[in-house]
């Protein structure tokens, strides 16, 4: 029982000397700084994960910093492992990872710039994607408060059907 | 159902709809389309070019992005011309009522004739709103008595 | 003639004969398309690039998740895909389950994977219809959504909505049991659809096949380069499903194939869809014969909302829905909402760049045949 995935995490340790842990079979999760972030990830690619899932911010406020997470699959060995990597918030710039993944990698990046704000250094279109004209803060960050924002812009006080959204 | 459709040709022949099905209103709206709920009895037909339609159909909710087409399709409607709002995010923003990004009150950006309640609305009571607009389109007349009289009896 | 009346006329550049390049937007109003753009940079009417115009109907789910419950999520997670919504409803509830480590009893695990199966069905037939419509066969467009009307109301019975089941697998198993009698309806209905892939099968006409043969290839490599899953995928030759691969719920107890094909065009993925309509009836059939009895919610008695806890930690969980692999990433701080909720959906990476890979090069008669054997809902992608 698994060991391929123990397998996996001796190999991503021997090279980089990060700890992993296996949450269950199938499942890895390993943790490195931001500077490696790229060589781990051709490494990676090396040994099978072909298939960038998903790659997600999470935002920290109290702490300062955005946590990145990378989804990765091999189809080969059938597991799934996550790099788990943290930014500064007050100025959050990373490596692309457009060299290993190419246009998968991509397109998370470019939704992920829009949302969070996040720089991703070395890829070029980062242009926004799904909002037009918007010029607010970045809006999944967890400063900007949705409930807020709409009771002031959509919905009007004076009027008796929504009035219970101001109660 | 089929022998008010009879009284109501003698106020308008048919309705033409544009083809803006968005959002969550497609699903049930192309079952009107399709063959257990035909709407083509009742002499409703969709267009592709918004010169040829009647009727507008804002099948969900809208963002701020897609308003701005549904508005630019508004206008390029000759009258007489009717909106059907369809669903619970267009009358007062529906489960999304906390987006930063879609339409709270639809009538804020284009004048709504009928609103259709539901998440989604049946394809039942979307024939009930096209009913209750065959009564809209023959009674009120656009441009003066002349056209009401021209077209009923 | 007065003199002093003198009409410049402006000098217009006239059109050279050789000008044939121009923008086109294949855009959300056109009838061809969905609720999403496409700009086309064209020369003549061949494609020379494509740029994908997405937004259309971005609500910021991932945020509005963390504003509510899990129970309230589950009945928001319906929406994220409207063509799938059983199938989204699983992920978000077993994302939950995995966090909270409730064991999910037998009986309620059978009854997700009917629904996700019935779910992947009419999904599957929603895609024939809209594909049917797109080429201009107007027949398999309305007899596939005559068909799809067995299975919603089917819906209706067990989960009370056409469309959207209101959260119907829910965190802990599903909210209630199959009512008496829904056995032999849904085997009346089975029979039903299977006369569909059967006619499905007679439709296969020339003009059919051959608007979709060698259109839109997608070779191997650059299918896993862009990102493509799930049917998109197995046309390309790639042996691989999530029900297989990553086991959720009871498929490991299951006998299903995977249909793979070779060519990797439109056509390759329209067989799929068939051969996947069939494998669907075959696991239902499964499903009906082994459930078991017992209870279908853990716990079975219901505790509000407002008192249950998300224990710390975080999940990534994968499904095979109808149109790719969709996954939920769910992080929690030990609070009632979860902290982040990140969604991913098969159709951001089939709409963006693999749209934008197989347009270039093609004729405008072709971009509907590529269009829809993508099986695209804009919903996903949007979120």
């Amino acid at each position: 029982m698994l060991r391929k995935e123990n397998k996996v995490i001796e190999d991503v340790s021997a090279k980089f000397k990060i700890a992993g842990n296996v949450q269950r079979e199938r499942r890895v999760w390993v943790t490195i700084d931001k500077d490696n972030l790229v060589a781990l990830c051709s490494f990676l690619k090396g040994l099978g994960f072909e298939h960038l899932s998903a790659i997600s911010v999470t935002d920290w406020p109290q702490e300062g910093t955005f946590e990145l997470t990378y989804h990765l699959w091999s189809y080969s060995e059938k597991i799934l492992l996550t790099v788990k990597t943290k930014l500064d918030r007050a100025n959050p710039c990373v490596d692309s990872v457009i060299s290993v993944w190419r246009e998968n990698a991509q397109i998370h990046e470019r939704e992920l710039h829009e949302l969070f704000g996040v720089k991703f250094e070395g890829n070029g279109d980062l242009t926004p994607l799904f909002l037009e004209g918007w010029d607010g803060p970045p809006p999944f960050r967890k400063d900007f408060n949705w409930r807020e924002y709409a009771r002031q812009q959509h919905y009007d006080k004076s009027n008796e059907r929504e009035r219970a959204y101001y109660d | 159902m089929v022998e008010q459709a009879t009284k109501m040709k003698r106020l308008i022949n048919a309705i033409w709809i544009f083809n803006w099905f968005n959002s969550c209103g497609f699903t049930e709206l192309v079952p009107v389309v399709g063959s257990r709920w035909d709407m083509e009895r009742f002499g409703m037909v969709i267009t592709g070019t918004p010169r040829h339609a009647d009727v507008l159909f804002i099948a969900g909710y809208q963002t701020l992005k897609s308003i701005r087409r549904a508005q630019v399709i508004y206008e390029q409607m000759p009258d007489p011309k009717a909106v059907i709002a369809m669903g619970a995010c267009t009358m007062s923003g529906g489960m999304y009522w906390d987006s930063y990004n879609t339409v709270k009150r639809l009538e804020d950006y284009i004048p709504v004739t009928i609103y259709i309640p539901g998440c989604p609305p049946r394809p039942e009571a979307v024939f009930e709103a096209c009913m209750k607009i065959f009564h809209h389109v023959g009674a009120v007349p656009p441009h003066g008595k002349k056209f009401a009289k021209a077209h009923s009896g | 003639m007065n003199e002093k009346e003198l009409i410049t006329i402006e000098h217009i550049e006239p059109i050279m004969p050789e000008d044939t390049d121009y923008n086109f937007y294949f855009g959300p109003a056109h009838s061809g398309s969905g609720n999403f753009g496409v700009k086309l940079r064209l020369e003549g009417e061949m494609v020379k690039s494509a740029r994908a115009d997405p937004g259309y109907l971005h609500r910021g789910f991932e945020k509005l998740m963390e504003y509510r419950v899990p129970m309230q999520n589950a009945v928001l997670s319906d929406r994220i895909c409207v063509f799938e919504a059983l199938n989204w409803n699983l992920v978000h509830a077993e994302a939950v389950d995995e966090l909270t480590g409730v064991e999910v009893p037998q009986r309620a695990r059978y009854i997700r994977v009917l629904m996700a199966e019935l779910s992947r069905l009419q999904s599957h037939l929603i895609w024939y219809g809209v594909m049917s419509l797109g080429l201009g066969f107007d027949t398999g467009f309305k007899v596939a959504f005559g068909y799809r009307d067995y299975i919603l109301d089917l819906f209706e019975l067990i989960t009370g909505g056409r469309v959207y089941p209101a959260g119907y697998i829910c965190p802990g198993g599903v909210r209630r049991d199959l009512p008496d009698g829904s056995e032999n309806k849904i085997r009346r209905v089975l029979d039903q659809i299977e006369e569909m892939t059967h006619k499905m099968q007679d439709f296969d006409n020339i003009a059919f096949s051959k608007r979709m043969k060698g259109v839109g290839i997608l070779k191997t490599e650059d299918a896993i380069r862009l990102g493509a899953t799930g049917p998109v995928l197995r046309a390309c030759g790639v042996k691989t499903d999530v029900r297989k691969d990553d086991p959720y719920e009871i498929y490991n107890e299951l006998d299903f194939d995977i249909p793979v094909r070779e060519e990797g065009d439109a056509y390759a993925r329209y067989l799929i869809m068939g051969s996947e309509m069939e494998e669907s009836i075959k696991i239902i059939k499964q499903v009906l014969e082994r459930i078991p009895k017992g209870k279908v919610r853990e716990p079975a008695k219901i505790t509000p909302p407002s008192r249950v806890k998300l224990p710390e930690g975080e999940v990534y969980v994968r499904n095979e829905i109808a149109r790719g692999e969709g996954c939920a990433y769910m992080r929690s701080v030990g609070g009632k909402e979860p902290y982040r909720v990140k969604i991913r959906g098969p159709d951001f990476l089939h709409m963006i760049p693999v749209l934008e890979h197989l347009l270039k090069g093609v004729q405008i008669a072709d971009i509907p045949a590529i269009y829809w054997s993508l099986n695209i809902c804009p919903a996903d992608m949007d979120r």
